[in-house]
């Protein structure tokens, strides 16, 4: 994971230097067409619509952000695929949705069907819980299974459902794995009760800050920034894990200097925690990961073909 | 932050919005504006016969959010002025009634018995002040009794039902709506099952979008907008030109009845009115607090009951309901008014629409984002603000707000919108189509969403003609992606339990309860007939 993150950072740093020269060439021939996977009003969905803002504000580029939601980015990416890829149509999605939902949805496209532009933020994403259930670790929640009592395992995409699954294999137990429609129905059905733990890219920040949740684990190859004494994945015997970004991607083959341009306007937004989406993107993820050019191509081609030795290992 | 906290920050939040423009230097929100146009433009709806207020909640939807846009901020002023709208229109659809014999909406048809014979005795302004004074007062009661009622009984849900128990209340409150909406049951299970079908397409868990015949138009399913407003409004546009179509355009004006007479509304009439105000009030609410029953209903059981109760006392010389009475006026009035607040019980506590007004403030909710009606939205929480509930409050202010413009204003500006009557329907008809098809154009932007409306809008049609209520139709198109949601993980949760609805007591009894309404409305109904 770190080897990727530094090609990424070499990566934006040539991308910038290069694209300043380039970027400055490259202006949009037109308003350009924002496509969101998320819900309207969450999260993901307010990042997306504030880099748009910045970046009008900044540049005095136009975009037109709209939802094109449903099946984990894929009706996105569906659409996306056949748009003009001058510059003018991007999508943001999770690296996810290009890895794991396209591999399921065998639909016949791949991540070579699109330009990745730039990541914004890598998830932080914990397997969390009301700190009144009294589970410090995750450790005490298999406990708590061995001695009779049922777990709801909240899950927001396929992908973690089977991480999920995986993680009660290797820890010998069973858990009720419940799908729930984005991390915030995991974080309603934790409040509500309806469910015990679930995975969290981000949004519990706030609520561990205040000591209501606990990270019991972290769902990624690395430990969780807030909580970086919860056990990892691979400690817990999992050797898959949850790393992923939130990601905007183009049509295949869109030119250099397009790429480039926007992936340094987006990057930069990003990065700039005064902004707006800057802000949000600090709140929640504690930082900006900008990933951008061969780095993210790798990345993404990566993220689809180990998608399928997942799927292999959860349906054992 | 304790409940105070929270209230008082929901008053803020509409004070203390985005601000608009400043009179000496007082600040005015964008919230404040929004609820007065929405009140004043849902009176001129009301009033006009052929509009209602779901309509201009329809229409205004759309180009509302793309003023707003998707911000938490857009919440208040949006659902403010749908508020306003709905509110207005319950006035409104008075004053045809009363002046020109013409109901404005369906629930002000018994208004007419009354209203229209004391036009003709020359008390026509008496008559629209009465009508006002009930509104007005079923209203604020109706929006009381939501205040007290929404948070507690979220929390009741929320502290008691699991979610097995949440997808049996979602099946009973859907055969609750099938059996009790339209003529009959079987009807009402069409137009539910039609509506399931429409939403369950494209959606789902697995990546395949299912139904979709393998076509790209439909991989995304049919957007929320295209199919409400297109059986909702296109449907009730297409049935509307088709009546007009069989009765030739009437000609001939109106007669003008000249006023004559007192046509204040005195203390002594108030004293009069009161009691089939307050009986009027708690049918109304009552009714409204149940999903799918609609004003109409409320409407005529005030009316018979306060029929019953003035022949029962009335002296013998007194003239009877229905020769122009304001007794049958306020009864009305009362009741079908008092029905739009008590609507929103369900909406915010279960997230459960009850009417067609309340589809459209789960409809901007749903569109605009951040604010999810149902239990969650009532959760105190101590450290961090819940900014939902800060919403939830804001929109009670906005109510109050606009009955505090009711009380004040509503009655002088509802008296003058009798001009509204002489719109002729088949220029407001075609209007009104294009309208919604520019609405809902500039919503998804995307030709499809067009053909879906039309499609639903034909769809809409038949059901009309075949005497289907559509209602049923719209919310379980809302509530079918609920369900299957919360059925699927409630098999989950159960550990795989395929009897997740029969092994749990509460759920049990739901279940029973949705096999009753619909066997207990259908013995009823054959029995009626």
């Amino acid at each position: 994971m770190k080897h990727i993150l530094k090609a990424g950072v070499v990566a934006l740093g040539l991308a910038l230097i290069s694209s300043g020269v380039l970027a400055a060439d490259w202006t949009p021939p037109g308003p350009i067409k924002m496509m969101i996977a998320f819900r309207a009003g969450g999260g993901a969905d307010t990042q997306a619509r504030l880099i748009a803002e910045a970046l009008e504000a900044k540049l005095g580029w136009k975009f037109i952000p709209e939802q094109v939601t449903g099946k984990g980015g894929v009706n996105l990416l569906a659409t996306l695929k056949d748009q003009p890829n001058d510059g003018t149509v991007i999508g943001m999605v999770v690296t996810e949705s290009v890895g794991y939902n396209l591999a399921a949805a065998k639909a016949g496209i791949t991540p070579a069907n699109f330009t990745g532009i730039a990541t914004t933020a890598g998830f932080q994403m914990g397997i969390v819980s009301l700190s009144s259930k009294g589970w410090n670790t995750f450790s005490d929640v298999v406990d708590a299974i061995k001695g009779g009592q049922e777990i709801r395992f909240g899950v927001m995409s396929p992908k973690l459902a089977d991480l999920a699954y995986l993680l009660g294999k290797a820890q010998g137990v069973d858990f009720n794995i419940v799908p729930v429609k984005g991390g915030k129905a995991v974080m309603n059905g934790v409040n509500a009760g309806d469910l015990d733990i679930g995975f969290m890219a981000g949004i519990q920040a706030k609520g561990v800050a205040s000591g209501d949740l606990v990270n019991l684990a972290s769902g990624l190859s690395t430990p969780l920034k807030q909580t970086p004494d919860a056990p990892t994945l691979a400690d817990l015997g999992v050797s898959y894990n949850s790393d992923g970004y939130f990601v905007f991607v183009g049509p295949a083959g869109m030119p250099a200097d397009a790429r480039q341009a926007l992936a340094a306007a987006i990057a930069g937004v990003a990065n700039d925690e005064s902004s707006k989406a800057g802000g949000i993107i600090k709140k929640a993820f504690g930082g900006a990961s900008t990933i951008t050019g061969d780095a993210l191509t790798t990345l993404l081609a990566d993220g689809y073909k180990d998608a399928s030795t997942l799927m292999d290992a959860a349906a054992e | 932050m304790g409940v105070l906290d929270y209230i008082w920050l929901g008053i803020l939040s509409v004070f203390q919005g985005p601000e608009l423009f400043s009179i000496f230097g007082l600040p005015v929100s964008v919230t404040l504006v929004m609820i007065l146009c929405g009140f004043l433009l849902g009176i001129a709806v009301g009033a006009t016969p052929g509009l209602a207020g779901p309509i201009a909640m329809a229409i205004a939807l759309p180009i509302l959010i793309s003023v707003f846009g998707y911000t938490q901020e857009a919440l208040l002023p949006v659902m403010g002025f749908l508020i306003g709208i709905m509110k207005g229109a319950t006035i409104g659809g008075a004053v045809p009634a009363i002046l020109f014999n013409t109901p404005g909406t369906p629930d002000a048809y018994m208004t007419t018995l009354d209203g229209y014979p004391m036009t003709q005795k020359g008390q026509a302004k008496k008559a629209l002040r009465v009508a006002h004074f009930s509104s007005a007062s079923g209203d604020t009661f109706s929006d009381i009794v939501l205040i007290v009622c929404a948070p507690f009984l979220a929390l009741l849900v929320e502290a008691y039902l699991d979610l097995p128990e949440k997808t049996a209340l979602l099946i009973l409150s859907l055969s609750f709506i099938a059996a009790v909406v339209g003529g009959s049951p079987a009807k009402g299970l069409i137009s539910t099952g039609l509506g399931l079908l429409a939403v369950y397409v494209a959606t789902g868990e697995d990546f395949y979008p299912r139904l979709s015949l393998g076509t790209k138009q439909l991989s995304q399913g049919f957007p929320i907008a295209t199919a409400v407003l297109g059986v909702l409004i296109i449907g009730s546009v297409f049935k509307g030109l088709e009546e007009l179509w069989h009765e030739k355009r009437k000609s001939g004006g109106i007669a003008m009845i000249r006023d004559s007479g007192d046509q204040r509304l005195h203390f002594a009439d108030i004293r009069r009115l009161l009691p089939f105000i307050a009986r009027s009030a708690v049918i109304g609410t009552a009714i409204g607090a149940l999903p799918g029953i609609g004003s109409t209903l409320a409407a005529t059981l005030g009316y018979t009951i306060g029929k019953s109760r003035y022949q029962r006392r009335k002296a013998k010389d007194d003239p009877d309901f229905g020769t122009g009475v304001p007794e049958g006026i306020a009864a009305t009035e009362a009741a079908n008014s008092s029905v739009s607040g008590a609507n929103l019980i369900p909406v915010l506590s279960l997230g459960i629409p009850g009417n067609a007004a309340a589809v459209f403030l789960i409809l901007a909710a749903e569109s605009i984002g951040g604010f999810n009606p149902g239990p969650s939205v009532f959760r105190f929480t101590a450290d961090v603000v819940n900014p939902e509930l800060v919403v939830a409050f804001g929109l009670f202010t906005a109510m109050l707000i606009a009955n505090g413009l009711n009380w004040t204003i509503g009655g002088f500006f509802m008296r003058s919108m009798g001009i509204m009557t002489r719109i002729p329907k088949h220029i407001l008809l075609p209007i009104v189509l294009l309208l919604t098809l520019t609405a809902i154009y500039v919503q998804e932007t995307r030709m499809e969403a067009i053909w879906f409306a039309l499609a639903f809008g034909v769809l809409g049609y038949l059901m009309r003609s075949l005497s289907i209520s559509p209602l049923p139709f719209v919310i379980a198109f809302i509530l079918g992606g609920k369900l299957e949601e919360s059925a699927r993980q409630a098999f989950a949760a159960t550990g795989g339990d395929a009897f997740f609805l029969f092994t749990n007591p509460i759920a049990l009894v739901f279940m029973l309860m949705s096999v009753g309404v619909i066997v207990f409305t259908a013995v009823k109904s054959k029995g009626a007939t």
